[in-house]
């Protein structure tokens, strides 16, 4: 369980959020959406102890991100794909694949590519495991980073904006692999801006609108016109989204 | 006006043991220099601000004072403490200290261009600070700073014939001595010119094919 | 403590001797800062012969041992143009070349940072490439190169110490000279240091002001 308590975080004199609260139970497949610089980065950048909270406190399975001595093992259950990809520019995919399960757990180096091989195979690049992050398109960049997340086996996977960088064709790819992990039944957590998508394979919805949570609704009531909808700065936004699209 | 090369010529043997010399203690240098230099790089980025001003200090003082200085400050000085060294060793002790300060100023450069959301995924991957230095920090600067040391080493090449000043018979210093057997300094040393700009010039190619291996897949640093 | 051995006539002689070595690193400077802008100025112009030849001597001096070319100049050229020359001369000789080689780099790679519409722009309206090198390149290239200048003049102050090996009475050779009769290298070496690290504080602290002086009056935010 992700238990996220009354989190405020500012950046100078922005308060880039405020009093947030959400649980993530483990089975769970969370979107957030919101409009840019709603907070919802910072969110998952908090949750992964990559930035500090201002107020309140989040805890993964009882562990405090907040607190130095249970940072290491807070991370440990989760793993987080980035919108950039942020691939170890100098190691073959494998190589990005092997290094934290090998290093961190302790997995013999072996089994770590023989485990990590698989995880290539089931995204569809067994053939590029020897590249290098600089011959891999945009979209089997993420694939890579999807897979170096779920190396580390996590209970919760985190993934901010992944498919914000990445052409529609390229787009639709990773998306593909999302949807297969939600059916399998990872926790995820994601923030996003592909609203379908998250219409398609998330049980709930979040809305964040200048670091305040508007919403937390499962995914039918979110879109209904009584439920999510009732909502004028959601409507609001969802509208303009359609529009974009 | 006389020029005539050819005195030089039973003196070839003298200048190539000099030759051999300098390479020598430049290489050991380098050595010394690249390990003092990414330990000084690490301690400029240490959480400590002590530590982080005393490391800035070393860099400071050995690169704003001239090197026959920090020489002779070494080779008078160490023996009164008891140390004694000789020509050789004092000279690669100096130009590892004074390597040092260069070399952690490239692998400083190379540390702070790593893209920090690089940095961040390999933290949330719950890799340790030391694992991260080690895998990825130093790997990825030193590739990058293949060039620059290049420079460095190009630097420490020219600065070695200082050490002739503490009587090494590096090539410098052997071209003294033959420069006074032959009553022939010009062309000693014009020769002397030739030879370090070759070897400078052979330094920089294999720094560039160097870069080039390292980084071919990778496409790190600018080319 | 006591130092009975110094006196306080040493710390005149210290004083001279600095006086010495800035005299040199001035003189030095203001004659390189000619001659290397000369050949840029001849390379801009892209001067048949000459601009090459100083281009290829520029590679020359900047990849050799400043101790070689001072060696080359003070014991070779006498024996090969049959004359004399004072330690002085030659001092001034080989560190005003040494130095325009340097300025002359950083002039090329200042000016070729200026982009090439602005040259063409002018051209079309007519300015001559005096007038464009006047009014449109060196005030631009000034700016772009006074940062590596600093850089280039903090060096430049530290080569002078080599002087003292051809005999020169600069703060190195009093230094030297204090050693010996002293005998307390500690003493002597730090305090020489400190005040080459002195000077080259000054140098650096007068250049970065200079720096500001120079974009206050300009108005490119752009630079």
């Amino acid at each position: 369980m992700i238990e996220i308590e009354g989190v405020g975080k500012s950046f100078g004199q922005t308060k880039v959020l405020d009093g947030v609260n959400l649980r993530v139970a483990p089975g769970e497949v969370v979107s957030i959406l919101g409009a840019s610089g709603s907070g919802k980065s910072t969110l998952i950048r908090c949750i992964n102890g990559l930035e500090k909270l201002d107020n309140g406190s989040i805890s993964i399975d009882g562990f405090r991100v907040d607190d130095p001595k249970q940072l290491q093992q807070a991370r440990r259950c989760s793993g987080t794909v980035f919108q950039l990809f942020h691939l170890y520019p100098h190691m073959t995919a494998l190589q990005n694949i092997t290094l934290a399960p090998v290093e961190v757990l302790k997995v013999p180096r072996r089994e770590a590519e023989d485990a990590a091989r698989e995880l290539l195979a089931s995204v569809g690049l067994s053939e590029r495991a020897e590249a290098y992050p600089a011959q891999l398109s945009g979209g089997q960049r993420q694939r890579v980073g999807i897979c170096r997340a779920l190396a580390m086996k996590p209970r919760y996977l985190l993934l901010d904006e992944v498919t914000s960088a990445l052409d529609p064709e390229m787009t639709a790819e990773v998306l593909d692999i999302l949807a297969k992990l939600a059916a399998a039944g990872t926790t995820m957590l994601f923030v996003t801006h592909e609203i379908d998508f998250a219409r398609q394979i998330s049980s709930r919805i979040v809305f964040l609108e200048q670091g305040r949570l508007l919403a937390d609704l499962p995914t039918a009531e979110f879109f209904a016109a009584d439920g999510g909808l009732a909502h004028p700065r959601i409507a609001q936004f969802l509208s303009k989204m359609k529009k974009d699209h | 006006m006389t020029f005539d090369p050819t005195l030089l010529a039973p003196y070839l043997p003298d200048l190539a043991a000099g030759a051999r010399l300098t390479a020598l203690a430049c290489a050991l240098a380098l050595a010394g220099g690249l390990a003092l230099g990414v330990i000084v790089a690490l301690l400029r980025a240490s959480a400590a601000p002590l530590t982080r001003r005393l490391a800035d200090i070393y860099v400071d003082i050995f690169r704003n004072v001239p090197f026959i200085v920090q020489l002779f400050f070494l080779f008078y000085g160490l023996p009164e403490l008891g140390i004694e060294l000789n020509a050789f060793s004092t000279g690669v002790l100096a130009l590892s200290l004074a390597g040092g300060a260069f070399t952690s100023d490239v692998i400083r450069s190379g540390i702070l261009a790593i893209d920090p959301g690089v940095i961040e995924a390999a933290q949330v991957s719950g890799l340790s600070r030391r694992v991260i230095y080690q895998k990825i920090v130093l790997p990825i600067a030193l590739r990058t700073s293949v060039r620059p040391l290049g420079s460095v080493f190009v630097n420490l090449i020219l600065t070695s014939s200082i050490l002739s000043a503490i009587t090494l018979n590096e090539l410098t210093g052997a071209a003294k001595i033959v420069a006074a057997d032959t009553f022939a300094p010009f062309e000693v040393y014009a020769l002397l010119l030739v030879a370090y700009v070759t070897l400078t010039y052979l330094v920089s190619l294999t720094a560039g094919a160097l870069h080039r291996r390292l980084n071919r897949e990778r496409a790190l640093g600018a080319n | 403590m006591r130092y009975t051995d110094f006196t306080v006539h040493d710390i005149l002689l210290l004083l001279q001797g600095a006086g010495v070595s800035v005299a040199l690193f001035a003189a030095t400077t203001a004659i390189g800062l000619m001659i290397g802008l000369t050949w840029a100025v001849l390379r801009y112009y892209r001067t048949p012969v000459l601009a090459p030849f100083f281009a290829a001597m520029a590679e020359l001096l900047k990849n050799s041992p400043v101790l070689v070319q001072l060696f080359l100049v003070f014991f070779g050229l006498p024996v090969l143009l049959e004359t004399d020359i004072t330690p002085v001369q030659a001092a001034v000789i080989t560190l005003s070349g040494n130095t325009a080689a340097f300025i002359y780099v950083i002039a090329v790679s200042a000016i070729e940072s200026i982009g090439r519409e602005q040259l063409e722009t002018a051209r079309v309206f007519g300015l001559s490439r005096w007038q464009i090198l006047r009014k449109v390149v060196a005030p631009q290239a000034a700016a772009f190169g006074l940062g590596p200048l600093t850089g280039l003049l903090v060096n430049q102050l530290q080569v002078t110490s080599l002087i003292s090996v051809i005999g020169v009475l600069d703060l190195t050779k009093v230094g030297a000279i204090l050693n010996l009769r002293t005998l307390k290298p500690f003493i002597v070496w730090t305090v020489v240091g400190l005040l080459y690290y002195l000077m080259a504080k000054l140098i650096a602290t007068t250049c970065a002001r200079l720096e500001t002086r120079l974009r206050a009056h300009s108005q490119w935010k752009g630079l």
